[in-house]
């Protein structure tokens, strides 16, 4: 065995480059001049001439896709668009939110305990579902969200995507609630009367208990006959009580609950046109779990309601 | 990108991702598995590839470090070199007569870039039969610009060293 000469070895990469096409004219013409002396040389460049018209009829060498392989790509990823839930994690008063979208709608909203991450959120656990971390799809919604709960908005009219409830039951009570307008209160008994299961009040406020919507899907806005408050995302009744309070509800702490004086407030005529005072007579003879309440003439005006023309809610404001 | 971005994506470059990981895998039926894996995480993140991004040399960048993964298992490194030597190759058809040799060229060409090292292997396919940009070999294979070019360098080195007497023009190299 010999060794490579230093001239030949310092030229090889140049050689390479000028066999294969990756010279520029210079480093091609030094290579020229080397390899006309030197016969070795010569014989490695036409090698490497040979490997690269090689390589040419490699790469023309047709290989087509079956299209049974491109269908199934595109099962799998109509699949994979259909579960992929875009989802980011924001600051806001309420504390850290978790909002998430998919290409039908807004799908989730969940508070999160200050520090935790998105392994430590309730999404994270669902099945059949592909969390994406993507700011941008949902930095719209966040904006409104935040404009919402500091009271510069009242209507989010996002599309919504009841994907997460865990029932038919469930996604009924959820859609029934998106309907009670901003400024409002109804009651458990309501809502379940409203879904055709009278007496489920108590499946009603589970179902809110997971409502994956909260704020979006307004389950604040639905409280106890009584006119308590009772529950609200788990442990956080001072949260609704603020959502309230943002939207013009009254509610007075009472112990370690709040309650909203439902004798003071205006209450929607029961064919759904005016407001009325609570002791206007179309009133009285109402079910109280049919009740549709307003803390203010404007808040009942603003949801497309007149003043009732027998008590002239209008001209006699409840005094609180 | 918008979804309809993404579906024009996959109509332009799923034959080419295709068969760049046919000619590193060697197998049909990986090649497709691995080019769905690479459409599938361009899905989960092609809304943040900024619009003027080159969207070929990022999916190149993701079917490399799918592909990668794939080969992390050393077995299945050894599964593809034998499926090479097994099929021969990826020709479908053999050329007129005087093609035979050239062919045959091509055939152990094949064969060579097979058993070269992963990293080299890819960076040749990625360049010479890809015809990528060093900066786009340099990006998929996670490493310097002069890295990408040494990985090139060095593949050629080897199958030259090992197609010399099968049909190539005799160099230098049998000291």
């Amino acid at each position: 065995m010999t060794r490579k000469p230093a001239t030949c070895l310092e030229i090889e990469p140049a050689l390479v480059a000028a066999a294969t096409g990756e010279a520029d004219t210079t480093t091609a013409a030094r290579v020229e001049a080397h390899t006309r002396t030197c016969a070795s040389c010569r014989g490695e460049f036409a090698s490497y001439r040979a490997i690269d018209r090689a390589v040419d009829t490699w790469r023309g060498a047709p290989a087509p896709v079956e299209p049974s392989a491109r269908e199934r790509l595109e099962v799998r990823l109509a699949d994979l668009r259909r579960r992929a839930l875009l989802y980011r994690i924001f600051p806001s008063p309420l504390g850290p939110i978790l909002i998430a979208r998919s290409e039908e709608g807004v799908t989730c909203v969940e508070y999160l305990v200050a520090g935790r991450d998105f392994a430590h959120s309730r999404l994270a656990r669902v099945p059949g579902v592909e969390p994406i971390e993507d700011g941008a799809e949902v930095e719209g919604l966040y904006g409104e969200l935040l404009e919402f709960v500091e009271g510069r908005r009242s209507r989010l009219a996002w599309p919504l995507d009841l994907r997460l409830a865990r029932s038919d039951f469930h996604r009924a009570v959820l859609t029934a609630t998106a309907r009670i307008p901003y400024g409002a209160v109804r009651s458990y008994a309501g809502i379940a009367r409203e879904v055709g299961r009278p007496s489920a009040t108590r499946a009603v406020a589970q179902a809110l208990r997971w409502n994956p919507l909260p704020i979006v899907v307004p389950c604040h806005r639905v409280i106890g006959l009584s006119g308590a408050l009772t529950g609200y995302a788990g442990d956080k009744l001072t949260l609704k009580q603020r959502l309230l309070s943002v939207e013009g509800v009254p509610a007075v702490k009472i112990g370690h609950d709040f309650r909203v004086p439902r004798d003071a407030m205006y209450v929607r005529s029961p064919d759904g046109s005016a407001y009325c005072l609570p002791s206007c007579s179309w009133i009285v003879a109402e079910p109280p779990q049919e009740l549709t309440l307003f803390g203010s003439p404007a808040r009942a005006e603003a949801a497309g309601l007149e003043p009732c023309s027998d008590c002239h809610p209008d001209l006699h404001p409840i005094s609180r | 990108m918008d979804s309809e971005g993404f579906d024009a994506l996959v109509a332009t470059h799923h034959p080419e991702i295709y068969r760049y990981l046919l000619r590193t895998t060697f197998r049909a039926s990986e090649a497709e598995d691995l080019a769905q894996e690479t459409f599938l995480r361009a899905y989960r993140a092609h809304r943040t590839l900024p619009s003027d991004a080159n969207s070929r040399a990022w999916l190149f960048a993701i079917a490399t470090n799918v592909a990668r993964n794939h080969f992390r298992s050393e077995s299945r490194r050894r599964h593809a070199h034998a499926a090479v030597h097994a099929e021969g190759s990826l020709a479908v058809a053999d050329g007129p007569e005087g093609q035979t040799l050239f062919n045959e060229t091509r055939v152990r060409l094949e064969t060579v870039v097979a058993g070269l090292p992963l990293k080299q292997r890819l960076a040749f396919t990625l360049r010479k039969v890809h015809e990528l940009d060093y900066d786009a070999v340099a990006r998929s294979l996670d490493c310097s610009v002069d890295s990408a070019r040494a990985h090139v360098f060095q593949a050629l080195r080897k199958i030259r060293r090992s197609l010399n007497g099968y049909g190539l023009p005799l160099g230098s190299d049998d000291r």
